[in-house]
């Protein structure tokens, strides 16, 4: 090994030019890598720049809801003929439709005031996992009908789009349970939009067991606290006369994450099981963690929920209905406030979502509502803006298309395993979306 | 070279100018450049150093601060308090590295003979090879393969079966759930014996033929001069190969949240679930919300970073120290 | 180096006469011989079969991915966008572009400053370059999700110090060049240190610069193992999940711009292969195999370029 100090490197004048030939293309490399992502980043929202947004600033009147409105623009009944029900007509928040024109529209009911005719944005959003199957169908279809807007949507877990809306590091998010009010970020105020209704299946996998196995709080909290281990355990005998119940183990399985199905579970068993499930570590406030972790497997989003139950034989584990019907598993009924074992299915969940009255992100708490056909695990999903916009156009882009989500959009849902949002829910959700400001805080929209 | 050397005429005179000329040689720009290269990568791979511990200890600094040194063994899981159970995750973490080892290193290190000096060469290339490559099959992989085949395989067949083998029950006792400890290990050991077993081979066909044919020469059996002369011989190699698939054991993540259970107690059973620093690591980080719990998380992947780190230093150091003391 | 003999027969005393003496020592001979000969054989059987065991999950577990994914493997798959869903058709093309972007960012980021703090190592000792080079220890030893997580704090959340403020491809970039560099560095270190120091100083003898030197003289010969230690960090890179879970978070869509989320393969093989749909593990499947096929020809591929060099070389 040579030695050389570093004086040895000192400089004067003269050059010879042939002495850097290979660190060059090395420097280039670096410089190129550089370049590529300074050139690729002008964003595509330079193009979208409104000219000038804002014309009329005050809000519009609120909106009838029981004015029925066509689905969409024939566009997208004709490009989306794979999609079931488009042209179905559904109960829809009332707009006039001169301002829209002036925005190219894509089918929503959400009339802009900007008057920028691009729509052209690609939009990122993080939050819940039990709305992925009906938001990656929705955004897939509005893109369909309007080529210019990509959505991506990271279904990490409702806390994530939480937290992640709350640090402005996404467009939108999306949480079963609405930030407690008045919700706020880095970027200001944020609104909570509701954007489906759905339900959460109480699964499981024993052999020789139909659906329908009745089950009430208490037992439920029984076996999710490890107090009931054998599927013919005399409680849950006691529930199921005549039923053929297996003497295997069960296999309680919950969200190693936290869960908007977690909390409402929760909420049910603080509500009925009484003592039982209040005195144990699970306490008196519903909470969006597990609350028992000792007990059973935890898995990750509603995907390993499923999964889990799908391999296990025995296994008994709360996941989002749109999961339960698309892996089609067999769902436990749960006890009502009337007095009735209900099995989840788009009726029942659509019964609690109609007991919703004075629906509001502070008002959001649907389980175990009244009503004899209701499914007492129910909840709205909400999606997660900011109310004030930096970017005037990419929020008009955004409000459209959470219009059209609560919209036009709905159709999407049945197939899915998910109930149409009753109409006060879609009304609520417009006059939400018609709080969107720019940066000056003007309205974007006017009706 | 050495008659090259001798033919070497004695040194004359010095000429006038040479020294001059030699120093002009050293001081052309391109040698400048040459150093600010050499320099600014140095200074860039430190400062990654530099940055990487520093985020991590000011990210981690609030819930060290709220919590104190005790966050790093207390077991008590509480959400709403942003409060981890460190120590347990620190328990899994041992344990699931602990069953890896042992069925890597028996399996690995045996493989690694019979590759190195056992097996007929027609054999043992083309499986060195094929080992070689498997050992870039990504995590991930292993991790969905776990999840889907394994996952269903433990609890059917092999959970059940390891409750009836009489002396190993105080192990393999409690339900057969599947995602076990147990199946994290097994899903880690998978993982890191292509490593020990390509770094284990090569150690040991880098001792030297004198040493075998002198254990050979002695009389010894072809297994007497692998014990005798090829595994002392490769020890250190052996070791470091070791070292580094613990640390890959203990830094996996995302294949050991797959097939662990995620449960947040100290496990009674290698069935029981249970949870490493890395899966709680990657089931909290995301929806952490910024502030306590965020840190909270922070301060896991810095006592992460610490243990591994440990791992390997300590490992590197070690074997320094041995190869010194071996050549004195 | 220990090796200690066979041990030595009859250490009794003599009391026997010589003719019985020498047949006891050679019947003692012959025992200790098939005893050891019994040894080794079991031996070599228990390493024979240790082989297996090692090698049966790894070959199943690739046999199986291959046996899963090639059903999923078609034209489409390989060129089509993802659909929803309950949508049929679609593919990874994103992902495979996707992961191909993230890790060529990344490279072109590590391979510069890994070489050049390599060439830094290889020129100089003392207590700066010991450092360097215990840093490299500890960052190889750093799991992936640690660089991931650091990479979310400095580049994507808010407040950090070069905070783009979204999630993005390039921060993705960043902490696989990270988790690239140490391999690259010391792969590139110790290529070049096997460059014998004679042609060095043969070089420098000859009043050659000393940048000209490593530029003719070492990176040349070190070409070989520059390049295959570089491919084999590439390959190891793109294989990583952890790194890009909080920083590229991965995208449905065909994203290339790395200041947006832009999908990789080993994500989709996650969010897929995590789910009970049939349809959805298929993809998880497929992606594995097309992911596994990458690497495969990229480890190969390291092999071959510095097979072909070593030959050109000569």
């Amino acid at each position: 090994m040579v030695h050389h100090s570093e004086d040895g490197d000192r400089v004067r004048g003269s050059s010879r030019p042939g002495g850097r030939g290979l660190w060059l293309p090395l420097v280039a490399v670096g410089a190129a890598a550089v370049l590529a992502a300074a050139c690729s980043s002008t964003p595509t929202a330079a193009k979208l720049k409104p000219k000038d947004t804002t014309t009329t600033s005050t809000t519009a009147p609120a909106p009838t809801t029981t004015t029925t409105a066509a689905a969409s623009p024939s566009t997208t009944a004709a490009k989306s003929s794979a999609a079931p029900a488009t042209t179905t007509t559904v109960k829809a928040a009332a707009h006039s439709t001169t301002a829209a024109t002036s925005c190219s529209t894509s089918g929503g009911t959400l009339s802009a005031t900007c008057d920028t005719q691009s729509t052209s944005a690609t939009l990122t959003g993080a939050g819940a996992n039990s709305i992925q199957p009906f938001f990656s169908r929705v955004f897939y279809y509005f893109n369909q009908a309007d080529h210019g807007v990509n959505v991506n949507y990271s279904p990490a877990g409702s806390s994530v789009g939480v937290t992640d809306i709350e640090q402005d590091t996404v467009a939108f998010g999306d949480s079963e349970i609405p930030i407690k009010t008045p919700a706020s970020g880095t970027g200001g105020n944020i609104l909570q939009v509701p954007v489906d209704l759905g339900g959460v299946a109480l699964s499981y996998n024993v052999p020789g067991l139909s659906g329908g196995l009745k089950l009430n709080g208490p037992v439920l909290a029984g076996i999710f606290l490890g107090k009931i281990t054998k599927w013919d355990d005399a409680q849950i005998a006691a529930l199921n006369p005549g039923v053929n119940l297996p003497g295997s183990t069960i296999y309680p399985v919950h969200r190693a994450d936290s869960s908007g199905p977690g909390y409402d579970l929760d909420q049910y068993l603080i509500d009925t099981a009484g003592s039982t499930w209040t005195g144990s570590a699970a306490g008196t406030t519903a909470s969006t963690k597990w609350p028992i972790t000792n007990v059973g497997v935890g898995q990750q989003l509603n995907t390993g929920v499923a999964t889990y139950i799908q391999q296990t034989q025995g296994s008994i584990g709360y996941v989002e209905y749109a999961y339960s019907v698309q892996a089609g598993f067999t769902n436990a009924a749960l006890l009502n406030t009337a007095g009735d074992y209900v099995t989840p299915s788009q009726t029942s969940i659509a019964a609690a979502g109609a007991e919703a009255s004075g629906l509001s992100a502070t008002n959001f708490n649907i389980v175990n509502g009244a009503g004899a056909g209701t499914y007492p695990l129910a909840n709205f999903s909400w999606t997660l803006l900011y109310q004030k916009q930096a970017n005037a156009a990419q929020g008009v882009v955004l409000g459209k298309l959470v219009d059209w989500v609560t919209t036009t959009g709905q159709n999407q849902a049945k197939a899915l395993g998910y109930s149409p949002l009753p109409a006060n829910v879609v009304a609520l959700a417009h006059s939400t979306l018609l709080q969107l400001e720019n940066s000056a805080g003007k309205p974007l929209f006017s009706s | 070279m050495t008659t090259l050397l001798e033919e070497v005429p004695p040194p004359l005179a010095p000429v006038p100018g040479v020294a001059e000329a030699l120093g002009r040689r050293r001081r052309r720009p391109g040698g400048r450049l040459y150093a600010a290269l050499r320099w600014g990568g140095a200074l860039v791979f430190g400062a990654v150093v530099v940055a990487l511990v520093a985020t991590l200890v000011s990210g981690s600094s609030q819930a060290f601060g709220h919590f104190g040194l005790s966050l790093l063994w207390s077991d008590h899981y509480s959400p709403a308090k942003d409060q981890y159970p460190t120590g347990v995750f620190i328990v899994g973490t041992l344990i699931t590295t602990a069953v890896a080892l042992v069925l890597a290193v028996v399996v690995g290190v045996a493989t690694a003979a019979f590759l190195s000096e056992l097996a007929p060469r027609v054999v043992a290339a083309p499986l060195s090879v094929a080992v070689d490559l498997i050992a870039a099959v990504p995590s991930i992989v292993v991790g969905l393969w776990g999840l889907l085949v394994l996952t269903p395989a433990f609890s059917h067949h092999v959970e059940p079966f390891l409750k009836t083998i009489p002396v190993l029950e105080w192990f393999f006792h409690g339900a057969a759930l599947g995602p076990s400890m147990l199946l994290a290990g097994v899903v880690l050991a998978v993982m890191i014996v292509p490593t020990v077993v390509a770094l284990s081979r090569s150690a040991m066909t880098a001792v030297a033929v004198a040493d075998r044919e002198a254990a050979r020469a002695l009389g010894a059996t072809r297994w007497q001069v692998v014990r005798t002369a090829v595994i002392p011989g490769a020890r250190t190699g052996i070791e470091a190969s070791l070292t580094l698939a613990m640390g890959r054991a203990m830094g996996e993540t995302i294949a050991v949240a797959m097939v662990i259970g995620n449960s947040y107690t100290v496990p009674h059973s290698l069935l029981a679930p249970g949870a490493t620093l890395g899966s709680a690591i990657i089931n909290n980080f995301g929806e952490a919300a910024p502030g306590l719990d965020r840190s909270s998380v922070v301060a896991l992947v810095l006592v992460l970073v610490l243990i591994t780190a440990l791992v390997n230093v300590g490992g590197q150091l070690l074997l320094r120290a041995r190869t010194r003391s071996a050549r004195r | 180096m220990t090796v200690t003999a066979p041990p030595a027969p009859g250490a009794e005393e003599f009391t026997e006469p010589i003719g019985v003496r020498r047949r006891l020592v050679r019947q003692r001979a012959r025992r200790s011989l098939v005893r050891r000969r019994l040894v080794s054989r079991g031996a070599v059987v228990v390493c024979a079969l240790a082989l297996a065991a090692s090698l049966a999950p790894l070959v199943g577990l690739v046999a199986y991915t291959v046996g899963r994914g090639w059903h999923v493997l078609s034209g489409a798959f390989l060129t089509h966008e993802p659909t929803p869903p309950g949508v049929p058709g679609g593919g990874i093309a994103n992902a495979i572009v996707g992961s191909v972007v993230l890790v060529a960012l990344g490279a072109a980021m590590a391979v510069p400053v890994g070489v050049a703090a390599a060439l830094f190592l290889l020129e100089r000792r003392g207590r700066i370059a010991g450092a360097l080079r215990f840093g490299a220890d500890v960052l190889t030893g750093v799991p992936s999700i640690a660089i991931g997580i650091v990479a979310y704090g400095l580049l994507i959340a808010p407040g950090g110090l070069l905070s783009l403020g979204h999630y993005s491809g390039l921060s993705g970039s960043v902490a696989l060049a990270v988790l690239m560099l140490p391999i690259v560095v010391r792969a590139s270190e110790s290529a070049m240190a096997a460059v014998p120091s004679e042609l060095r100083e043969a070089g420098l003898a000859l009043g050659v610069r000393r940048s000209r030197v490593m530029r003719s003289v070492v990176l040349r010969s070190a070409l070989p193992g520059l390049v295959t230690g570089n491919l084999l960090a590439v390959a190891r890179a793109v294989g990583e999940t952890a790194p890009l879970l909080f920083t590229a978070i991965g995208s449905q869509l065909f994203a290339l711009n790395p200041l947006q989320p832009v999908a990789a393969m080993p994500l989709v093989i996650y969010n897929d292969g995590t789910q009970p749909f049939p349809a959805a593990q298929q993809i998880a499947w497929g992606t594995a195999l097309v992911l596994l096929a990458l690497v495969l020809v990229l480890s190969v591929a390291a092999r071959a370029v510095a097979a072909f060099l070593n030959r050109r070389a000569r």
